[in-house]
């Protein structure tokens, strides 16, 4: 549920503004509002215009905060404890800040530039040993050009026609040297004499193969640069592990300060910011801002207790604030915070309108059930969610999608039960379990019945909770979201009827009330209203999907046991089966959480939802990212 | 030859829109692919985009059995 949230408005004493924000920092519950939404005509409070201050503090920030990233430095595990900072303190933190951000950047350039060059190494260290042998044979031969290459596996037959091209050009006067390499290839030594070394490259393009190319910085040849490169081999480690000393010594000496220096300038600066959102005259100052129903007597009671009657709080009545620029929190219970996970993919819902988050904790799981419908997969599933879940933290997204996979792996189960399944037809043949609600396999029809009779519920359900967040805003978009839904139902009923499932003599009444409803609707919402009301016929039959994923799901299950008899040999069928029906708990896994999500973004969600909320995010002290709400 | 005939229209009910898909999915990946290299914010959109057109195929199988299973081609 959208948290409700009360507007309350501080007026006091102008001397007394930035103790005021201080107290409201330290409440950390006041989302402040924005000027535009203060009383108009009153003018900005003087520290505002402070621009210039607020900007080195930015400046300060970033910089300390760009340092502790570049060194990695762990968050300490809860706010520091930071007095309010005098101007020598912000300007001791911002000459360290400034030289620890310096060091840590020629540290990290340093590191990566060894990192760079110790995969160059590794790349041509294959080439080393063998060249480095063929290398020995150069020596015995005065005023000589040599050639490195190497041959790729399947171009070994390049060499004996490299050899006869050569013999036929040079009339044997060169030495070819071939050494095969661990990977495959076949390092290649040619020695030429120095006079007819223009004419070896065209010879090598001809034959197709290239000279190893030499890499920058460590002599024109190979035979200069192996030395150089093997030496380097050696110094790099030691070199890194001396600049990870260098900047761990460095987290360690000023790490703690730059933390400290962080929260303090970071509280710093959004009471500065604070200070811009209010308004003042010659005496008093004014600020407004929303916070958590029923929170509002702390924030009081804290600002009675240091300024007595000189700073005031006082509620602003609900007909003098739009919804819309009220921030929104989400709290729901216990059970389906896990599913906030999902609804957070969206822009938030804005005030006043409905979290769907609740409605999500049911159906998501439900039709994910429906889609996997098996014992076998879900007890797997729920396997893997346990494990997800005892690997994570709390509160973390993976162990949100822990739980909802949990969610998920508990409907699988039960609907494998409803459907009489464990991995397909298994259940059946070993330890006779039927179907309690029909046989998934066979009677396609009741399955589609079903599917699309959860999307009339869950379409129907969306149009009323349209209906019910629109009501004060937008009555009759309200009204025409309520006929809509009695439509829907009045065509289930009339098709129900028409084939007998109902009284045939209800056809008649519902096919008048629609014909009355219709002209209604385009009165209510317009000519676009019929389209949109065959827009949501079709999203009802869209929920079709779930027979169609879950009869793909049973069929391929029973494929996959079927291997068993079918390949002969009863070790290899069931190591096929097994292979199958790993895939078939994959795609069983992903295809239902695609389509699950679909049907509540775009068919659920399109009924009611309304994005575009603004966060709450209340004035208050700097706290470690893992403390921070998501 | 009947069944002959129904196996092939059902055949064609799920391979048409199958093939209208695969065809709106090509366009819709790669352009959801580079959006995603941009922007990582629009996972939930890109995922929406590209699962939209499997309603063509899916509405296709619901057709291709309700085909097999009124023309008696099928188990039902």
């Amino acid at each position: 549920m959208i948290v409700p949230m009360t507007k309350v408005r501080l007026l006091g004493a102008r001397k007394h503004l930035p103790e005021a924000i201080r107290t409201v920092q330290d409440a950390g519950v006041l989302h402040l509002a924005q000027p535009a939404a203060l009383a108009p005509g009153l003018p900005s409070a003087p520290a505002a215009t402070d621009h210039r201050r607020i900007r080195q503090l930015e400046r300060l920030l970033a910089d300390v905060q760009f340092a502790r990233s570049l060194l990695a430095a762990p968050s300490p595990l809860r706010s520091p404890p930071v007095a309010l900072p005098d101007v020598h303190a912000l300007a001791v933190w911002a000459r360290l800040g400034r030289r620890v951000r310096r060091r840590a950047e020629t540290l990290r350039d340093r590191r990566l530039a060894l990192e760079e060059e110790q995969a160059l190494v590794a790349r041509y260290q294959r080439f080393f040993k063998a060249f480095a042998s063929l290398e020995l044979a150069r020596h015995r031969f005065a005023d000589v050009s040599a050639y490195h290459v190497v041959l790729r596996p399947d171009q070994s037959g390049q060499l004996a026609r490299l050899r006869a091209a050569l013999a036929e050009r040079l009339d044997n006067t060169f030495e070819l040297l071939a050494e095969p390499l661990p990977t495959g290839e076949t390092a290649l030594l040619l020695l030429v004499p120095a006079s007819v070394a223009r004419r070896i490259d065209e010879l090598l393009a001809e034959a197709n193969v290239q000279e190893v190319p030499m890499p920058a910085g460590y002599g024109g040849t190979l035979a200069e640069a192996i030395p150089r490169l093997l030496r380097r081999h050696d110094e790099i480690p030691a070199e890194l592990a001396s600049a990870q000393r260098e900047r761990a010594d460095l987290v360690a000496r000023h790490g703690p300060e730059l933390a400290r220096a962080e929260a303090a300038v970071h509280d710093e600066l959004e009471r500065r910011r604070a200070i811009g959102l209010s308004a003042s005259t010659m005496h008093a100052f004014v600020m407004e801002g929303w916070l958590p129903s029923g929170t509002e007597s702390a924030l009081a009671g804290a600002l009675d207790q240091q300024f007595h009657d000189a700073v005031m709080l006082e509620t602003v009545g609900r007909e003098h604030w739009r919804s819309d620029d009220a921030p929104v929190v989400l709290r729901n219970p216990r059970l389906f915070r896990p599913f906030e996970t999902i609804t957070r993919m969206l822009p938030l819902p804005r005030y006043g309108t409905i979290d769907p988050t609740p409605f999500v904790g049911v159906f998501f799981p439900m039709f994910f059930g429906l889609m996997l419908g098996d014992v076998g997969y879900g007890l797997a599933l729920a396997a893997l969610s346990a494990v997800l879940h005892l690997k994570t933290r709390p509160g973390s997204t993976p162990r949100a999608v822990a739980e909802v996979g949990g969610a998920c792996a508990l409907f699988g189960v039960a609907f494998g039960v409803a459907f009489g399944e464990f991995f397909g037809d298994l259940g059946r043949r070993w330890f006779g379990l039927e179907p309690l609600l029909f046989d998934r396999e066979h009677e396609v029809l009741a399955f589609l019945g079903l599917a699309v009779a959860l999307g009339v519920a869950h379409i129907v359900l969306g149009l009323v909770l349209g209906a019910i967040a629109s009501r004060h805003t937008h009555p009759r978009t309200a009204l025409g979201r309520l006929l809509s839904a009695a439509i829907v139902l009045l065509i289930v009923v009339a098709i129900l009827a028409a084939m007998e499932r109902l009284p045939h003599a209800l056809l008649m009444p519902a096919t008048v009330l629609i014909l009355i409803a219709f002209p209604a609707i385009v009165i209510l919402e317009g000519i676009v209203a019929p389209i949109e009301l065959f827009t949501t016929l079709g999203h009802i039959l869209s929920y079709a999907r779930i027979m169609a994923l879950g009869t793909a799901s049973v069929m391929l299950a029973i494929v996959a046991n079927q291997m068993v008899g079918a390949m002969g040999s009863v070790t290899v069928g069931v190591l096929f089966a097994l292979l199958f029906h790993l895939v078939n708990f994959a795609l069983g896994v992903f295809s239902p959480s695609i389509h699950a999500l679909r049907l509540h973004y775009v068919e659920f969600f399109g009924t009611f939802y309304s994005p575009g909320g603004t966060k709450y995010q209340p004035l208050g002290h700097w706290s470690p990212p893992r403390e921070r709400p998501a | 030859m009947e069944s002959f005939w129904v196996a092939l229209s059902a055949a064609l009910a799920v391979a048409i829109p199958a093939l209208a898909t695969a065809w709106a999915q090509s366009r819709i990946g790669p352009a959801a692919a580079a959006s995603l290299a941009e922007k990582p914010e629009l996972s939930t959109t890109a995922i929406i985009m590209i699962a939209i057109p499997e309603t063509m195929v899916i509405l296709g199988f619901v057709v291709a059995v309700i085909i097999m299973l009124r023309g008696g081609g099928g188990a039902g």
